[in-house]
């Protein structure tokens, strides 16, 4: 499903302190830095200036915004992004990726914009090397932003961009992957003793055995 | 005080606030859903009759308003802790969370401020509160300005979970924690036990969830979605927790221990584990029976009609996740209980949960967004009453999706309620208006729920409740 977007962000120039907390933020990379106009009231040199394109209503930046320096408004005519991301590139290599990164190319990664691992998947196979060019391709991580990073980040290392770099370099868009319990499975499928040991009101060994059954139930 | 009678129509819910982001909710809703007519307010004692005294309460018909209780108790507290990790002049941070202020308004804030003037005065620390705030932030109520945090505290400082970020080592690999929570040599973690997403928790180390929620950063927050499974999540918690840079910093603990009707006590210890498991067995008897008796409901419809969206909006002191997941007990370890009810299947019902049938419709008088609801919207007909609620939630980047669901928009809720339940051929009504210690409910569900209430105490008593302890090693 394409996200509709139906606002964009708006810079009230003379707010604006030039801190660069909104372009270091934005999961699309649609605010940068520009030169204050002489015209322009406000204090800083520079100010923040937006790709209204790039903008995708996902709001990090009104809320980071300590200067009251950026509004939301409603757009007459919304667009919608992320739409058949799947039918540009081979589907072979979408369900090739999502099985090196472990999920199945049907699962929903970010439910704010029903954004599944094959759109990921696809829109890396079709360039995005970084979490924001897949953002941008998808609209992934323009809603909520606090449940999909994680999956992004492994596709995007699966196919040889664990080296990328944040845009901005001073930008906390994304760090870095988050350990995960499954990478910890043996060769034979097993948790390692000490895992088991350390967390014994867990119930690891039938979480494994269920997550098996609801993937086989998944992709039926 | 009369807290053991059935019906307590004086309870109100709570006034709307305005939010945040300058939203004002008192001015766009013309009618609470408790005046609707033949709305009625069911007490949670009434189905719950051993619940312990409060010793805060929101309402007075519900125990003492004042903090005295709360602060007498929060200083006994405080003074059995060991605070001898902080050093004379350093900055201790203490992390608030907005449940506590929301939940638990003024007792919350009172504890807060005894932890920090006593580390203050025997310590001779410096003290600032760290809120750590994540999804639909923005949206919620002001709860700095509303408590007037500044002038109490000083140094007040939210931290949304898209804020700047550190790395932590664990014994699984890095995870990623909030900067701003732990920029001081030291923390002070403070929580309330009430029950919300337990079918995330799952009643496993329940006081360290913020560690891998609202603590964490985006990438260990995503992790404990899609790296673990809703048994396991917790392990999230644990390992960020026990992480070397955290230990370094934590010095102790203090929550507000709740019920649907407010505190009941106030808990302090240095050692988070001892804590964790000595209220453990408190909160499931104190939410258990109150969880399962909304699984007992067969058709109704649902009225949002609270700050907080959707699934965190509360009825008889627990949230709507509660309501939307009866379908299957998620306490129960021996159910996986995934919240995808598109995969729903009959043959094995434990495996995922969220498609509760008893829901024939959900009319939204008022709502916050930031939390994407793609499985409410999706599984049940939506009413919303009024124009420019309809436009703040199709604004809404994380449920822009909810014009799919083709909800219908009334001018009144009272035409809302009307058309919905005509429609689901029901006079049960049950609405989310975070009124403590009732559910408001239609004096038909009312009925329904007292008549149910004894054999789900029973159930909860003699058979859930000795499963839940057992499975945890309480028992």
């Amino acid at each position: 499903m394409p996200k509709k977007v139906r606002m964009v962000a708006k810079i009230i120039t003379e707010n604006c302190t030039g801190c660069r907390l909104c372009e270091q933020v934005c999961p699309t990379v649609a605010i940068g830095m520009r030169p204050r106009r002489e015209d322009e009231p406000g204090k800083s040199r520079n100010i923040a200036e937006l790709d209204s394109a790039a903008c995708y209503n996902a709001q990090g930046c009104v809320e980071l915004c300590a200067d009251d320096a950026i509004e939301m408004v409603e757009l007459e005519e919304p667009f919608e992004v992320g739409f058949g991301i799947q039918d540009k590139v081979d589907t072979d290599e979408v369900k090739a990726l999502c099985k090196k990164s472990g999920f199945s190319p049907i699962m929903r990664i970010c439910v704010c914009t029903d954004t599944n691992a094959g759109d990921i998947a696809a829109a890396v196979i079709g360039g995005a090397d970084t979490p924001e060019a897949v953002s941008l391709a998808t609209g992934v991580r323009t809603g909520c932003q606090e449940l999909c990073l994680q999956p992004i980040l492994r596709i995007l290392a699966k196919a040889g961009h664990e080296d990328m770099e944040r845009n901005p370099k001073t930008g906390f868009q994304w760090y870095g992957e988050s350990a995960v319990l499954w990478d910890h499975l043996d060769a034979k499928g097993e948790f390692p003793e000490e895992i088991l040991e350390h967390y014994p009101n867990f119930p690891l060994e039938t979480e494994r055995a269920d997550m098996g059954k609801l993937s086989k139930r998944s992709r039926k | 005080m009369n807290i053991a009678a059935p019906i307590m129509d004086d309870l109100r819910p709570p006034p709307f606030h305005e939010t945040w982001n300058h939203r004002k909710p008192a001015e766009v809703v013309k009618k609470r859903a408790a005046d609707l007519p033949d709305m009625t307010a069911l007490s949670v004692r009434a189905v719950m009759p051993d619940l312990p005294e409060t010793i805060w309460a929101e309402d007075p018909l519900l125990g003492p308003t004042n903090v005295d209780e709360v602060r007498r108790h929060a200083k006994a507290q405080a003074e059995a802790m060991d605070w001898s990790k902080i050093e004379k002049g350093r900055m201790v941070n203490i992390i608030a969370n907005p449940h506590g202020f929301q939940l638990c308004g003024e007792a919350y804030v009172t504890m807060l401020e005894v932890i920090a003037e006593h580390v203050r005065t025997t310590r001779e620390a410096r003290v600032r509160v760290r809120i750590a705030e994540s999804m639909g932030h923005i949206e919620n109520p002001d709860w700095v300005k509303i408590y007037n945090l500044e002038e109490r505290f000083g140094d007040v400082t939210e931290c949304p979970q898209i804020g700047p970020g550190k790395k932590v080592d664990t014994r699984l690999g890095d995870m990623y924690v909030l900067k701003k929570l732990f920029d001081a040599p030291y923390f002070i973690h403070t929580h309330v036990t009430e029950m919300r997403e337990g079918y995330l928790h799952r009643m496993m180390d329940r006081l360290f969830k913020p560690f891998g929620m609202s603590y964490a950063r985006l990438e260990s927050r995503s992790a404990y979605h899609f790296g673990f499974g809703p048994r396991t999540g917790q392990i999230v918690s644990r390992e960020i927790f026990e992480s070397p840079d955290i230990q370094d910093r934590y010095v102790g603990t203090m929550v507000l221990d709740t019920t649907s009707e407010g505190v009941v006590g106030v808990h302090g210890n240095n050692d988070l584990y001892a804590l964790d498991r000595s209220l453990a067995a408190g909160i499931m008897t104190n939410y258990g029976a109150v969880m399962r008796i909304l699984g007992e409901i067969d058709d109704c419809v649902v009225i949002f009609d609270d700050h907080g969206c959707s699934v965190y909006t509360y009825a008889g002191g627990i949230a709507f996740d509660n309501m939307l997941c009866a379908d299957v007990d998620f306490l129960d370890l021996d159910n996986l209980s995934v919240l995808a009810p598109e995969i729903h299947d009959r043959s094995d019902p434990g495996l995922t949960m969220g498609k509760n049938n008893a829901i024939k419709s959900i009319v939204i008088n008022y709502m916050a967004g930031g939390v994407p609801q793609p499985f409410v919207w999706k599984n049940f007909p939506i009413h919303i009453v009024g124009e420019t609620v309809k436009k703040w939630l199709y604004n809404d980047p994380t449920n822009y999706h909810i014009s799919d669901a083709k909800p219908q928009v009334w001018s009144s809720l009272d035409e809302a309620v009307a058309a919905a339940c005509k429609a689901g051929n029901t006079k049960n009504v049950i609405a989310f208006d975070r009124t403590p210690g009732a559910f408001r409910v239609s004096r038909p569900l009312a009925e329904h729920l007292m008549k149910r209430a004894r054999a789900v105490r029973k159930q909860v008593e003699e058979e859930l409740l000795p499963k839940w302890l057992r499975q945890r090693g309480l028992a």
